[in-house]
């Protein structure tokens, strides 16, 4: 049988990309194929699971089926575009460099090595495999031959997200009865987390003087970072935002729970995990239709054509005291799920691959 | 804000697609309402959004705020140029700190070496920049030289473009759009007044204080920006719809070229963007002489704007004309040179005569 063996630039524990791909390759065995991950890096927990892509040269059939989980600029676009097998792209969007010019300047040169990589990947790709039709329609603008929608392998609440006892209890003195919004993501420009204190700002004035704003993620950018937590400073909203990162899987959840409200303000998104995290808490959903968004949220939340402060602070305050609003979007976030199902989406992966796999020429 | 429509289904009351689609969009409309309800309260007072915005950017590395302070970030680079070999020793515990010490001790001379050609580098790097600053200030002050004397905003009439003849059909293109709708160059805010009266969520810019002053009064939203600064400064793809009037007529064809980018990224797709304008032939003759002497640009024909705007995206939906008509009759037939007569007048008509302004409805197709 053909084997069909995944290259990832970095394999980490806790990350989107690491988990999609130990999954996929999981389903891909179960289905009866031969299938490895091939590296530039791996977290030493995970180095077990995983081979450093030179060493494929070595035991490379010219039957095999490589997809390549794109998503950074990485060595291995360069070595994948002069292997003679056939490749698939499974592309996890690329945000914008524009987006990083003036914050983080070898950020914004990284995202732009990693978008010229994929001009240079789509045309010799056999297929191109996007998680959002916003994903997919860039891959097509590149010059990707066939592509296809299917979302990423996550697995989506499960034992590991019971709330932490201790973490709620603590978030729960924190802030008392105030409405929580929240908000989990990287702190970075196009997540647009400046807007979501500034919603804060007007929402206090407004509505709720106690409200508070929680943001959960890594600062992966620190210059943005800092300047948000500035601008909430200055606002005199400092002991109102609170920032988790780092958290386990139990406390995470325990965030979502504590939570009013889900605000994602983000002005580029690929596709949005958080978005079935917030459906799966049962969290009520406010959202900018940046990118991906509104094809991942559909009708289980407040879709907004903006993301300036007032239309989200009404919003919030619709959202969080129309309990029948609330729980008609809770019960659509529910239903959205289904369409994420974890066996539905691993079914499809294989399906797709190995019907590939069969084949010896381009899909049509 | 009314937590809960009487009307509203309730939670538990199953709807199918259409009708979940209809319930979202009443939620939308009761949201858009309360902003505007805010608005004319003055709990959302004019500007107050875009203070919030440059307040952040005062956070944000000098190269966001506005254009690139070269001086600044040279300043940034000589600060960042030197590098400091006297690593810190300090440690919790005693035999840490001499253990550092005899580190930096034992490896000073290797640590100099490597860094003496870095801060070398750097240096030279730096100088580089300098230089480059100080011509790019050269010809900063040469191109000053060559500017021509502005057209004091106190020469221009304050435009009432409320009472026009082309407001009703400004209006009439702008109903309906949902979101915020900027009408640049506003004047005394009348057309704001009118269309936020249409239940348009609009508002206004104008480079003249005194000419808005009315307006603020009234407690319109308007604010007192040129239009190319404004919006410098609003969201891509955050306006549904734009009037562009007054000065737009006369912009230096560079700034009209910054303006058609901006506006075309500016609207939403499948926002509205109205325009009147003069025709460049009744300009010249009913446009005061301050004006038009000094005035950088001229007015386009409308076939151009329907050009131009082609180019970025935006499908030319509706042309109207109408202002001063200074067409001359024709004589009578019973004068024998009526035919020669009336053929001129006819030419003259169409070339220099006819309706004196125009108004161009387009909308953003991509």
């Amino acid at each position: 049988m053909t084997a069909i063996h995944q290259f990832v630039p970095a394999l980490l524990p806790r990350d989107a990309t690491g988990d999609h791909t130990l999954a996929l390759q999981s389903a891909l065995r179960h289905a009866g194929f031969e299938s490895d991950i091939y590296v530039e890096a791996a977290h030493d927990d995970l180095w077990h699971l995983a081979t450093y892509f030179e060493a494929y040269a070595e035991r490379a059939k010219p039957d095999d089926l490589l997809v390549y989980q794109l998503s950074t600029a990485s060595p291995l676009a360069d070595f994948l575009l002069d292997r003679p097998e056939r490749l698939v792209l499974d592309y996890h969007n690329i945000t914008p460099s524009s987006f990083y010019e003036s914050w983080e300047d070898h950020t914004a040169e990284k995202v732009e090595l990693a978008r010229s990589q994929m001009v240079a990947l789509a045309p010799a790709a056999v297929l191109g495999i996007a998680d959002s039709a916003f994903n997919a329609s860039e891959l097509r603008h590149f010059g990707c031959p066939a592509t296809a929608v299917i979302p990423i392998l996550v697995a989506i609440g499960g034992e590991a997200r019971v709330p932490d006892p201790a973490e709620s209890a603590r978030l729960g003195r924190d802030h008392g009865s105030a409405t929580v919004l929240l908000f989990v993501g990287r702190l970075s420009p196009n997540k647009a987390q400046h807007h979501l204190v500034e919603a804060l700002w007007l929402y206090r004035r407004w509505y709720d003087p106690g409200a508070r704003l929680h943001l959960v993620g890594p600062a992966v950018t620190p210059a943005y970072a800092e300047a948000v937590f500035a601008l909430a400073a200055s606002l005199g909203l400092g002991d109102a935002v609170r920032h988790g990162e780092d958290l386990t899987d139990g406390q995470l959840a325990a965030w979502y729970a504590d939570a009013d409200v889900f605000v994602c303000l983000s002005e580029h998104e690929g596709f949005c995990i958080p978005l079935l995290e917030a459906m799966h808490a049962g969290l009520p959903i406010v959202a900018h239709g940046a990118g991906a968004v509104p094809e991942t949220l559909t009708d289980a939340g407040i879709l907004l054509e903006s993301n300036r402060p007032g239309v989200v602070a009404a919003a919030v305050h619709r959202v969080v005291t129309d309990r029948p609003l609330s729980d008609r979007m809770v019960a659509a976030g529910h239903r959205r799920l289904d369409a994420f199902a974890p066996s539905t989406t691993r079914a499809r992966f294989v399906e797709v691959l190995g019907q590939l796999a069969g084949q010896k020429g381009r899909v049509a | 804000m009314a937590p809960v429509e009487p009307d509203s289904p309730s939670s538990g009351e199953e709807l199918d697609a259409a009708g979940r689609a209809r319930y979202l969009d009443e939620v939308m409309a009761d949201i858009d309402a309360e902003v505007k309800r805010r608005r004319a309260s003055g709990d959302l007072p004019a500007g107050l959004e875009q203070e919030l915005d440059e307040l952040f950017l005062e956070f944000s590395p000098v190269g966001l705020q506005g254009k690139a302070r070269l001086r600044e970030t040279l300043a940034l680079v000589d600060s960042s140029a030197y590098v400091d070999i006297a690593v810190p020793v300090e440690s919790q515990k005693v035999v840490g700190t001499y253990v550092k010490r005899l580190i930096r001790k034992t490896m000073g001379w290797y640590l100099g070496f490597i860094v003496h050609q870095i801060v070398k580098f750097a240096w030279s790097v730096s100088r580089m920049f300098h230089v480059v600053v100080a011509h790019v200030e050269d010809l900063e002050a040469e191109v000053g030289t060559l500017r021509i004397p502005e057209l004091p905003y106190s020469a221009v009439p304050v435009a009432v473009p409320g009472s026009t003849w082309w407001a009703p059909d400004a209006v009439a293109a702008l109903t309906g759009v949902r979101g915020r709708v900027l009408h640049a160059d506003c004047g005394d805010g009348s057309l704001v007044d009118t269309l936020i009266a249409a239940g348009v969520d609009a508002y206004g810019v104008d480079p003249s204080e005194a000419g808005i002053e009315s307006a603020i009064e009234r407690g319109t939203d308007v604010r007192a920006e040129p239009m190319l600064g404004h919006l410098e400064v609003v969201g891509d793809e955050a306006l549904a719809g734009m009037v562009l009037s007054g000065s737009v007529q006369w912009l230096h064809p560079n700034e009209r070229d910054r303006l058609v980018r901006m506006a075309t990224t500016r609207l939403a797709v499948e926002g509205v963007l109205v325009i009147h304008s003069s025709t460049p032939e009744s300009w010249t003759a009913a446009t005061s002489p301050l004006v038009s002497d000094l005035a950088p640009g001229r007015p386009l024909h409308a076939e151009t704007w329907t050009h131009l705007l082609h180019l970025h995206g935006l499908r030319t939906t509706a042309l109207h004309t109408g202002g001063d008509d200074r067409r001359i009759d024709p004589i009578p037939f019973s004068n024998p040179d009526a035919p020669a007569i009336n053929a001129a007048i006819v030419a003259v008509n169409e070339r220099l005569l006819g309706p004196g302004e125009y108004l161009l409805v387009a909308v953003r197709e991509r």
